[in-house]
């Protein structure tokens, strides 16, 4: 009896090996947490046609929007560790915890490539009445509550950043929510909005073209793709404790999945990375290249969730504090 | 000019480009009549496909798919009551009662040409007043696309049959069903339950092929003995007298058409049923009366939604804002390809644009050349024995309703819709207002909040900005026009100034 059990695993062993030595022997799922034609969605379509021919197989994306990203978190989550569903996501799911949206974050996820970090940056309509941050600081407060921010929900990248920006100077501005960067953007163009906090990569060409007036860079340093705006910490220090922060896209399997199989996709999306075209499109973009994997990869998330869920807790935003989910205090 | 003529021309002087837009469009026609399987998925999946292709021959294939997609949603809805897309959902509405007489291959021959007159049209507004169109789609506020969305509300009273009360009642439960899930602005839940699967809401196309296919497979059960209806085949393009008659009716909805998928977040669909209401208030005295088969009703929406596609690239091609979902792709695989759509586009690779408007056109006459050869074939589909057509249209819906999002959980929300409808329709309900409903939920939604809170939550803020901005007053007037024509207000109004005057 007890060798035929033996015998047993053993045969299922040598029958599951090749299909892990195999992987990938169907289409693989890519979720997109946000919508089509957004940054996230750009980013992954253009890097995974690269990780494809890598891979050996094809990833056939799908856009699933919702709840700030919390939707398509709870999909993969749902679904076999078997490498055959891919989390593209963004930075959102780190703030889930705080903001109420679930008990699930990239700590159930296993990062297989974080590719890259986007630029923050205030943009405001081309006719608003204020040219720097310090003026859009001294307009907010001589009409208060007048001033529209472009928002994308609870733990968007607007929210943070006016979290950020709050916590050194008051701004009491009205918040419209909107269902992506893409949108409030369109928006903001047509003036139903005054200002949006936002990444560089996806306002470029509305800059480039005199639609959208770029006010404050949120980094240290000046960017090669917009030079001649000035960095935000120059200005007002204070702000240089939270910077370079920014958004990010990267690459996720459920926690569980095979070790061979995380291995492949990590090398394949690690040299798609590396990929001349695709690198060309990241810096075009304006955004900073990360391709970071395994325990690099690991500390660049809890560093990030810990600045930012504290971040957002401090400024108000926030509906638990980050204590409650032993978030340390950076 | 000379240049712009040489951009135009790309696609159709290289045998290769022009033999993708074919293809194209052929593929489109059916993947766009299997409800379920919609353009926008089939047009990402080719983006991963033609990734490693130049532009030209990448973009000619997705213009294709695009424009016989669009189509292709009007054949199912025809013959089997399935919209293939919810674009087509007011095409089914008259396209049905048609075939349902026999008429099935003059219906689809007409919706052809129809759609061919639209897509023309859509066509020629992004090639000549693109940069206008765009400006004054991107001056929609969110008080604007609410009203809007107000405005659509109303077609209830077009769709809901011999009873308005019964309509309302449908149009109401569709806002509901539109209602489930994460709240899109502040991730509440809302009539989830704490259930996972229904943070997502329930999903458009599943309640629309259930209200439409299955219930429809239900409802002729009670007619399982009945021979099926001989459809005469004598008749397939339109006599020159009908496609004149039609004509000023298909411009101006074709004029609804490029508008409505000109603004950014709304499309086809609506645009569609826009079109329908319209054709139903201008045409005094149709034939056949609306929902029993008046071509009118299947001429409006076919020529809008068509015309709505070469809206939705007016703001894609001109400021890199997507449309609608498609051209929100099409940005997507531009980057890719290492372009950059924005408003710098037109100036800084004006081939581009043209070659685009020039694949379009040959699209759209690929689409007419399919459109009409095999329509013979397909009419027969309506020809087969009851016991066969109802089970194929079950499997056709099943299908289609997993298509979805491969998610079981849709196929059941189809069945369970399924029976739901089968029964509003034995008590006379109509299924068209539900649909609408949930169409419409999210934009009403959205857009009111998005309003309100833009003037501090002050409702005296809010009318006074619709008051004083005059596409806002437009539209407003609109919506009580509209409002006051359906109620017996306008009869009273309209005999006190007869009375005035004689």
């Amino acid at each position: 009896m007890k060798t035929r059990v033996l015998g047993a695993v053993a045969a299922l062993l040598m029958a599951a090996a090749p299909a892990i030595a195999e992987y990938p022997e169907k289409a693989i799922q890519g979720i997109i947490q946000w919508g089509a034609g957004g940054s996230t969605d750009v980013v992954m379509r253009s890097i995974t046609p690269h990780a494809e021919k890598l891979l050996g197989g094809s990833v056939v994306m799908q856009n699933m929007t919702g709840g700030v990203g919390a939707i398509a978190l709870k999909y993969v989550g749902a679904q076999a560790a078997d490498g055959y569903t891919l989390l593209m996501g963004a930075e959102n799911p780190q703030l889930y915890k705080v903001m109420g949206l679930g008990d699930s974050d990239y700590s159930d996820f296993i990062p297989i490539n974080l590719i890259a970090r986007g630029v923050p940056l205030l943009v405001a309509r081309p006719d608003a009445p204020y040219n720097s941050f310090a003026e859009l600081v001294a307009y907010v407060t001589a009409h208060p509550n007048e001033v529209k921010f472009g928002s994308t929900g609870p733990g968007g990248l607007p929210s943070v950043i006016t979290a950020m920006l709050t916590s050194e100077v008051a701004l009491p501005v009205i918040a419209v929510p909107y269902d992506g960067d893409g949108p409030a953007l369109t928006a903001l163009q047509g003036g139903a909005i005054d200002v949006m906090p936002a990444v560089l990569g996806l306002a470029i060409e509305g800059i480039r073209a005199g639609r959208l007036k770029a006010i404050a860079l949120v980094d240290t340093t000046p960017n090669a793709a917009l030079p001649g705006l000035a960095p935000i910490a120059e200005a007002y220090p204070a702000y240089a404790k939270y910077l370079p922060w920014g958004p990010f896209f990267g690459v996720f399997v459920k926690n569980g999945t095979p070790d061979a199989v995380v291995a492949k996709l990590q090398a394949a999306f690690g040299e798609a990375t590396q990929n001349p075209e695709f690198m060309a499109m990241i810096e075009g973009r304006g955004f900073s290249m990360l391709n970071l994997s395994g325990d690099d990869a690991r500390a660049f998330l809890t560093n990030w969730q810990k600045t930012t869920a504290w971040l957002v807790f401090d400024a108000g935003a926030a509906k638990f504090s980050p204590a409650d989910f032993g978030i340390e205090r950076p | 000019m000379m240049e712009s003529l040489q951009y135009f021309l790309i696609s159709w002087l290289d045998p290769q480009l022009l033999g993708l837009i074919a293809l194209g469009t052929f593929a489109g026609i059916y993947v766009g009549a299997i409800p379920g399987l919609s353009v926008t998925m089939a047009a990402s999946i080719l983006i991963s496909f033609t990734f490693t292709w130049d532009i030209y021959p990448a973009l000619s294939l997705i213009v294709g798919i695009y424009m016989g997609g669009v189509y292709g949603g009007s054949r199912t809805a025809i013959l089997l009551n399935i919209p293939g897309a919810p674009s087509a959902i007011a095409t089914a509405l008259d396209g049905y009662p048609l075939a349902q007489k026999g008429e099935a291959g003059e219906a689809i021959g007409l919706s052809t040409v129809m759609s061919f007159f639209g897509g023309a049209v859509g066509i020629a507004v992004l090639a000549i007043a693109a940069p206008t169109v765009s400006e004054f789609a991107l001056r929609f506020q969110p008080r604007d696309y609410m009203l809007l969305a107000i405005l659509g509300i109303l077609l209830v009273g077009s769709l809901s049959g011999e009873s308005l009360m019964k309509g309302v009642f449908a149009g109401a439960l569709g806002l509901l069903i539109g209602a489930v899930g994460l709240d899109p602005l502040t991730a509440q839940e809302r009539f989830t339950f704490g259930i996972i699967d229904l943070w997502g809401g329930i999903s458009f196309i599943a309640v629309m092929i259930g209200l439409f296919g299955i219930s429809e497979a239900l409802m002729q059960l009670h007619h399982i003995d009945k021979l099926a209806i001989k459809q005469a085949i004598s008749r397939i393009i339109p006599s020159w007298r009908a496609v004149r008659k039609f004509l000023p009716l298909s411009l101006q909805t074709s004029a609804i058409g490029v508008f409505i998928g000109a603004l950014p977040g709304t499309g086809g669909d609506i645009a569609a049923l826009m079109a329908y209401d319209h054709a139903k208030r201008v045409t005094k005295d149709p034939e056949v009366p609306f929902g029993h088969g008046a071509r009118e009703g299947l001429v409006a929406p076919e020529a809008a939604n068509n015309a709505a596609v070469g809206g939705a690239f007016i703001p894609m091609i001109t400021l890199g804002i997507p449309g609608d979902a498609v051209t929100a792709i099409i940005i997507g695989a531009m980057f890719i390809h290492g372009l950059n759509p924005g408003p710098m586009l037109m100036i800084d690779r004006p081939e581009m644009f043209w070659f685009i408007v020039g694949a379009l056109v040959a699209a759209n006459v690929f689409m007419l050349i399919f459109g009409l050869t095999g329509i013979r074939l397909f009419v027969k589909i309506v020809e087969l024995p009851r016991p066969v057509l109802i089970p194929l249209i079950l499997l056709l819906s099943i299908v289609g309703a997993y298509a979805v999002s491969n998610r079981l959980m849709d196929v059941y929300w189809a069945l369970g819709f399924g029976v739901f409808g089968y029964f509003l329709k034995l008590y006379g309900y109509q299924v068209g207002p539900v649909i609408l409903g949930v169409i419409l939920s999210r934009l009403i939604d959205e857009n009111w909040r998005r309003a309100i809170i833009s003037d501090r939550e002050d409702l005296g803020g809010l009318l006074w900005g619709t008051l004083s901005s005059p596409l806002s007053a437009v539209l407003l007037a609109s919506v009580i026009l509209i409002f006051v024509s359906q109620t017996p207000l306008w009869g009273m109004a309209g005999r006190g100034w007869r009375r005035l005057r004689g």
